[in-house]
């Protein structure tokens, strides 16, 4: 089979049988992609893997019993032990009681087991042509050829047509199985269709990406596709991309080097692109996270500097405070504090002078926000001894989210009454610059 | 999907419509592990009425409504609604699942949710359009929730994703509501408007079944009451049926519960409405 295309034609720069495995794996993720994400979301992932390995006793078995090496005869062999697998995994989690990953982890074993000992038994005979069937262990995409490929088109593409068509009820059945079946859908067929189309997609893309890592295929494009979106259109789509592209980019590397096996270089790119998510992904990416993380840590720090700085010129009489009577308030190192000075500066919030630190009329609407919500809030907590202060950090805009009206209005008539509420931006006490 | 439902269903039950129970169990026994959950339970549910099924953690509640719709195997028994087999009937049915029964990490929003009370009218293949979208709006507004409808819905509160479902259930269009614990863990304010549709529900002639948890507002809540602890324990119009003995027997010797059932029934006999937490604390 490999050799129909081995004269170098030049198709899109691509040697003629680079690029029809190129088409065949490419179809291949965008199948494994769409597929992978309904199986992802109905919990059936793992079983997937359990699928997979279990189809190789039915390759070895299927090649020693017919001695061909047609992909259709043994995909056929692949196809009726790997539903065996599945049936399997179902009877012992049903009847034994066993958990479904611990029946999983059984199959898989087993089955993965006695395909390595019939492909022994296959070695043994000294039969040249098993060559061939190490390449489904791994992989291996230069044995396609432009019939395989055709072949393994169509069933992708069929797979991606039946998502498409019974997209609301795989939505609905992945959900909420139960309100499925109050509403008269037939649950337990659509379940088994879609464990079909499962074991056919796991089944196609076992020559390119072998048994062992085939599932991976199926679970890496869905779960990174999750992290850009939360919608399942999106997802579908996305996670059919990454598949295409990671079968693209295994298939362009693998044919480059025959050093490398087509499976572990396809399921490679998958993970890439799988970090890569995990890094940059919009909000739920790593760095979205730290980002958002660090933002508000430095937000609070701010406040709190501005606070000290409010409180220091308000008993100073409305004069500037120093820094090092600032460092004494919050009991600052040094260091740190000149560094948050500086951002502060910055931002043009604070005033840093020869004679001590103001604030500019924008830190002032911030300080006296920042000083007035933490006062209401201690006063509140002064009030409300049954608290537990170690418990509750609120930020100091959330207090007035909390409260009733005619709480807040109590908590600042007590306060005003003491002279200790922050009104409307009035620059504390400052004569000079008052009246902004 | 086909669906035989309400008006055409409900004349050939006979032309007592409003007599008529909308459910009917007979001799039902579920069993999980070989142990049972639920023993011989006769009961009919009339058509109409706001029902409440009470009764003790573990006595089966939830079994009896799932057991109604179809998705437990009773191990003898049989149900029927308005007339018809439970398997033919259940698609009748609007169904207010658990909270906790589903993937709220899903990736829906809340729309796509409350679509999906939608799908069963739509039948194979053929996708929402507008006119179930626009459905679906009306039925968030009816619970409260419509400014929330492109969120996606792990982002809800638990009062919030309870009145997802409800909506759903309202998109369903049915004649008969089961409800599972709608109420329980939810903010003052959502049991206020949940209660509210329910009662919207029975004012247009609707059968609503809820598995409840909290006696204290039993009376308040529901014309019909179905007392459970395994067996059926009771049932009837609230009046004659939630009694202190009715309850002692339900409750047993669990004895705050038994305290807690006393209350109730010494407020209802003084015919006070019945004493409401403060907002926002967590019911017993």
């Amino acid at each position: 089979m490999a050799t129909t295309g081995r004269a170098p034609k030049n198709v899109i720069g691509l040697e003629y049988n680079t690029a029809v495995v190129l088409a065949g794996t490419a179809a291949l993720g965008l199948a494994a992609g769409s597929t992978g994400s309904l199986a992802l979301l109905r919990r059936r992932a793992l079983l997937a893997d359990a699928l997979s390995h279990a189809t190789l006793p039915g390759i070895c078995l299927a090649f020693l019993v017919t001695g061909t090496r047609h992909f259709p005869v043994l995909l056929l062999g692949a196809f009726a032990t790997g539903v065996l697998g599945v049936l399997v995994v179902g009877a012992i989690s049903r009847r034994g009681r066993i958990r479904e990953d611990a029946a999983i982890g059984i199959v898989l074993g087993c089955f993965f087991g006695a395909g390595i000992a019939l492909s022994g038994v296959i070695q043994r005979s000294g039969n040249g042509a098993q060559a061939g069937l190490d390449g489904f262990l791994l992989g291996r995409t230069a044995q396609m050829s432009i019939s395989d490929d055709i072949w393994i088109g169509t069933v992708a593409l069929g797979t991606v047509a039946l998502v498409l068509a019974l997209w609301k009820e795989w939505k609905l059945i992945c959900f909420d199985p139960d309100f499925a079946g109050v509403e008269g859908w037939p649950v337990r067929r659509l379940d088994l269709l879609l464990m079909v189309l499962i074991t056919v997609t796991v089944v196609i893309a076992l020559p390119a990406v072998g048994v062992v890592l085939t599932a991976a295929l199926l679970i890496i494009p869905p779960t990174a596709a999750r992290l850009w979106t939360d919608r399942l259109g999106p997802m579908l789509v996305l996670a059919s991309v990454f598949g295409m592209l990671s079968g693209a980019v295994g298939t362009a590397v693998s044919a480059r080097s025959s050093d490398f096996p087509a499976g572990p270089v396809i399921v490679l790119s998958a993970s890439t692109i799988f970090v890569l998510s995990f890094l940059v992904a919009p909000r739920r990416g790593i760095i979205a996270r730290t980002t958002i993380r660090v933002r508000r840590r430095r937000r609070r720090e701010r406040r709190r500097l501005l606070g000290a700085i409010y409180e220091g010129v308000e008993e100073n009489g409305g004069r500037p405070v120093g820094e090092a009577e600032l460092a004494r308030r919050r009991a600052w190192r040094p260091g740190l504090l000149r560094s948050r000075l500086e951002h502060a500066r910055r931002r043009g919030l604070i005033d840093w002078r020869s004679d001590g630190i103001a604030l500019t009329p924008e830190g002032l609407v911030l300080a006296t926000r920042t000083v007035r919500a933490e006062r209401l809030w201690q006063e509140y907590l002064r009030t409300e001894a049954r608290i537990d202060r170690d418990l509750i950090d609120l930020d100091a805009e959330e207090i007035g989210a909390i409260l009733s009206p005619e709480q807040m209005q109590a908590l600042e008539n007590s306060l005003r009454a003491r002279g200790r509420l922050p009104e409307s931006p009035i620059r504390p006490g400052e004569p000079g610059r008052g009246g902004s | 999907m086909k669906r035989s439902r309400s008006p055409a269903a409900a004349t050939e039950v006979g032309g007592a419509k409003g007599d008529a129970p909308a459910i009917e169990v007979h001799d039902l026994t579920v069993s999980y592990q070989a142990k049972p959950v639920l023993w011989d339970i006769d009961v009919e549910i009339p058509a109409g009425k706001l029902v409440g099924i009470v009764g003790p953690n573990g006595a089966g509640k939830s079994t009896l409504i799932r057991a109604i719709l179809g998705l437990v195997r009773p191990a003898s028994g049989w149900v029927r609604i308005h007339g018809e087999s439970a398997r033919r009937g259940r698609h009748g049915c609007g169904y207010v699942p658990q909270r906790e029964s589903v993937d709220w990490e899903f990736p829906v929003d809340v729309r796509d949710v409350v679509l999906m009370g939608t799908y069963a009218r739509l039948g194979w293949f053929r996708r929402p359009g507008k006119r179930e979208r626009d459905l679906a709006m009306r039925c968030l507004e009816q619970v409260g929730i419509a400014d929330l409808a492109r969120r996606q819905i792990a982002e809800l509160s638990g009062g919030q994703q309870q009145r997802v479902f409800l909506a759903r259930a309202l998109a369903q269009d049915a004649q008969v509501y089961l409800m599972d614990e709608p109420f329980s863990g939810v903010d003052a304010a959502t049991e206020t408007a949940i209660f509210e549709v329910l009662l919207a529900l029975r004012e247009e002639g609707r059968t609503v079944v809820v598995v409840h948890h909290d006696l204290q507002t039993v009376e308040e809540y529901f014309d019909h009451v179905l007392l459970l602890n395994l067996r059926l324990v009771a049932a009837g119009p609230i009046g004659t049926t939630f009694t202190r003995e009715n309850l002692l027997a339900t409750y047993g010797g669990r004895l705050t519960l038994l305290d807690e059932a006393a209350e109730a029934v010494r407020r209802g006999a003084e015919g006070r409405p019945g004493w409401r937490p403060p907002a926002g604390l967590p019911r017993t």
